[in-house]
């Protein structure tokens, strides 16, 4: 995921509500995305959007560059989505489809099983690094653990789903 | 090589990560005597098809909900987004010792000053840093016109353009025409936009054109107007600190005084104060065009003409330590000595002259905003918004200016009065039915005793508005706006012909998550919780206790303390410190946590939101603030005392 222009990012943090609008814009998308998987409910991404965004600008200040700007701001997105779990007590563990996606329905029943079949845990990286593309280090700034974790939790992610989707064969 | 390992570096490999050249090669030796592996592979790239086709769910766009929802927050209710100061480093400067700081200075200002050997301020630096603000305050009341003209040098703006050279030229008429024209003279190496920008402010009407920010050399222009112009909004950027810096030097903790030399043949004294606090002298960086960026604790020295308080010559110098270092790495700026200005303007010409009529001339614009402030007669006032508005010849000593009528869903007057660069801006109406008080002022507020009896409450300066003071009277709330200093306001307040009554409850009590806020006294909130309620003794300079919130979350009282400068809010912001019954800390909720030693006491600090949270004899403490570094949040955690 590519970071923002530097200029882009000066002024936002100078308050420019221009340049913190083309911040929005240009990440709206993948922290919507991302919050989505954390909630399962649209309302819900929509609201954990809002305000991961709000946070993002009260604390761009401090914001001071030892991670990537995305990086930096998935985390804020996974907090604001941890407190509304946590406020509305919910987590939801079963993936459930996402209406209006695009792709192939067979693929598609496929990775959801798999994604029913690793904990939350291991989701998570799994999420950031496939579907985000983020590094090993990104992932590790945005769940604050070390890049080794995130390597074997990679390594356990596939496995598991790989061994979920081939129990699925055996079972037809 | 077993499976286990093979396959976490195949996963690993799949994603990007380097191995070394040993692991390839051993991964490959085994990969290919291991159908086991390879499938595990092949599966891993299977699953990321699925994956990266998959999650392409139509996102909604929130863009103007975001936008709204930060448009409110940039209101001064909330904590607001600041950066602090440091608080030890203000105090460096003029501890230095008299020849060292002589050799500084005169390295710095270099051919500028012509004669007259740098001396010392013959008074302390913080009367003199009061004098400054005093002066400048005076001289603004009776400025009328003015005009002159600086050569700016900029550096480092990119590799390819490490120094440009652009004019700046200023216009005043008094109460409210401004004009700042920049003309960029760059010989650029490549097809650039020049940043050639203008400004105009003629009352009712704003007109800003320059090029966009965009991330190519070459950028469309654009033009913006606004008309039906709210008297001395402060939504978009107005000139008025290049005249006299009344924003940037209007409160006098802020300020170091450096000493005096001569600039322009004039008498002048240098103050400095940190890139942050000193934006108002760079309006022209959020007109358009492109500019490098600024740390918020850069210095920014500025030479002030010791006669008339005019700025003869500012220049910013880098700001030193591993955390500037840091972010001027993000922005590709080289090494930047902090003894060598990176942006200068100075004057070449300063005159009391009046500028022609023309010159404030607006000129027609396809894209115009009405910001709603429609101007009306004060006979005519009554009657468009169905009372009869407090409406003085006068206020603060300042004259009645323009009378206006806001298209709002509140029906209310805002009379301004001006007087040179000096404003006051009186707004009423007879129906709020806000949760909080009338005009940008928050439950927070700091509620001040009026001379002559009532109560106000009363907001510092922000960088979104002067300092404001709400009074809530029988069957009326009115708001006063100023750019005067606080004394001064609170005086004109205390003159207007109503007595200002306490918050009523609908304002105190909010119910916030399941719990009851209730604003209170210092003493109420004392007798109500079985804990001892300390204040801390290390604030920041000018800080202090604006309001108190008893919590009441159905399981014992919690207290909330707000501390704030009481002059201009620019620069730190809000401090919290809530304090409640608990033996342990509440759960982490934050990945991004670390234990910190809070004067003896176990604490945790939450950089995301600058938060330090401890426990000290059985009573839980939350201390925040979004501006300040833990360093600091530690001092003044380790500051709080018992008896206040």
């Amino acid at each position: 995921m590519n970071d923002p222009d530097p200029r882009t990012l000066v002024r936002a943090r100078e308050g420019d509500l221009g340049a913190f609008e083309d911040l929005v814009r240009l990440y709206q998308g993948d922290v919507w995305r991302f919050a989505y998987h954390f909630t399962r409910d649209r309302a819900l991404a929509d609201d954990v959007t809002q305000e991961a965004f709000l946070r993002a600008f009260r604390f761009l200040r401090t914001y001071r560059g030892d991670s990537k700007f995305s990086s930096w701001l998935f985390r804020i997105t996974r907090n604001c989505a941890m407190d509304q779990i946590r406020a509305r007590n919910v987590y939801v563990e079963r993936v459930t489809p996402i209406a209006g996606s695009v792709a192939d329905p067979q693929a598609r029943v496929e990775l959801h099983a798999a994604l029913d079949a690793v904990s939350p845990e291991h989701r998570e990286p799994f999420l950031l690094v496939e579907v985000f593309g983020l590094s090993y280090q990104e992932a590790a700034d945005v769940l604050g653990v070390r890049v080794g974790t995130i390597k074997s939790r990679m390594h356990r992610a596939r496995r598991a789903m790989m061994d979920a989707l081939a129990l699925e064969e055996e079972a037809r | 090589m077993n499976h286990e390992q093979a396959e976490r570096l195949l996963s690993a490999r799949i994603d990007g990560e380097r191995l070394s050249s040993r692991s390839t090669a051993e991964l490959e030796h085994h990969l290919d005597s291991c159908a086991e592996c390879r499938a595990f592979e092949r599966g891993a790239y299977r699953l990321r098809e699925a994956a990266r086709f998959e999650v392409a769910p139509a996102v909604p766009d929130l863009v103007d909900e975001v936008m709204a929802a930060v448009g409110t927050q940039t209101r001064p209710t909330g904590l607001r987004v600041v950066r602090p100061m440091r608080l030890p480093r203000r105090r460096v400067l003029p501890r230095l010792a008299p020849l060292a700081a002589a050799l500084l200075v005169g390295v710095l200002i270099g051919s500028l000053v012509v004669g007259g050997p740098w001396q010392r301020s013959e008074t302390g630096s913080a009367l003199a840093a009061a004098e400054v603000a005093d002066g400048i305050s005076a001289a603004a009341v009776n400025l009328d016109a003015y005009r002159a003209t600086f050569d700016v040098t900029e550096r480092n703006l990119s590799p390819e353009v490490p120094e440009r050279d652009l004019t700046m030229r200023v216009w005043f008429r008094a109460p409210e025409r401004f004009r700042l024209d920049v003309a960029d003279h760059t010989d650029y190496p490549s097809r650039t936009t020049p940043t050639d920008l203008r400004l105009v402010v003629d009352g009712s009407r704003w007109y800003a054109a320059g090029p966009s920010a965009c991330p190519s050399a070459v950028c469309p222009q654009r033009e913006s107007v606004v008309r039906n112009r709210l008297p001395f909004s402060t939504d978009a950027p107005i000139p008025a600190d290049l005249v006299l810096p009344i924003s940037t030097l209007s409160d006098p903790d802020r300020v170091t005084v450096l000493g005096r030399g001569t600039v322009l043949g004039r008498p002048a004294v240098e103050v400095e104060v940190p890139f942050e606090r000193a934006k108002p002298l760079f309006p022209f960086l959020s007109i358009g065009g492109d500019w490098r960026p600024f740390f918020p604790n850069d210095r920014v020295r500025i030479w002030l003409d010791e006669r008339n308080w005019f700025p003869l010559r500012w220049a910013v110098y880098p700001a030193t330590g591993a955390e500037r270092d840091a972010w001027a790495l993000r922005f590709g700026l080289p090494e930047e000595p902090s003894l060598r200005p990176v942006f200068t303007v100075s004057a070449r010409n300063v005159s009391t002259r009046p500028p022609a009529a023309g010159v404030f001339r607006i000129p027609a614009s396809a894209s115009t905003r009405d910001q709603g402030g429609r101007t009306v007669g004060l006979s005519d006032l009554a009657g468009d918004v169905g009372f009869d508005p407090v409406a003085p010849a006068e206020v603060g000593g300042l004259e009645r200016y323009r009378v206006v009528v806001p298209t709002d869903e509140t029906a209310r007057s805002l009379i301004a009065y001006a007087d040179g660069l000096a404003f006051v801006t009186l707004g009423e109406t007879r129906t709020w039915s806000g949760d909080a008080p009338f005009g940008p002022v928050g439950v927070q507020a700091e509620e001040v005793p009026l001379a002559g009896g009532g109560v106000a409450y009363y907001e510092p300066s922000t960088d979104e508005h002067g300092r404001r003071v709400s009074i809530h009277a029988a069957g009326t709330d009115l708001y006063l706006e100023s750019n005067l200093q606080r004394s001064a306001l609170l005086a004109a307040a205390a003159a207007l012909p109503v007595q200002g009554l306490p918050m009523p409850d609908a304002w105190r009590i909010h119910e916030v998550g399941g719990a009851t806020v209730e604003r209170v006294s210092l003493e109420t909130a004392r007798d109500a919780v079985p804990f001892p309620v300390g204040l801390p003794r290390a604030l920041p300079d000018g800080f202090g206790l604006a309001s108190v919130e008893l919590v009441d979350a159905g399981y014992g009282n919690a207290v909330t303390l707000y501390f704030r400068d009481v002059d201009a809010d620019a620069g730190i912001g809000t401090i919290r410190l809530h304090l409640e019954a608990a033996q342990t800390l509440p759960p982490a909720t934050s990945a991004d946590q670390s234990s910190v030693d809070v004067d003896g006491a176990n604490g945790r600090f939450t950089p995301d939101r600058s938060e330090l949270e401890w426990i000290r004899s059985g009573v839980y403490h939350s201390l925040d603030a979004p501006g300040l570094e833990l360093p600091e949040l530690v001092a003044i955690a380790a500051s709080i005392g018992t008896n206040g």
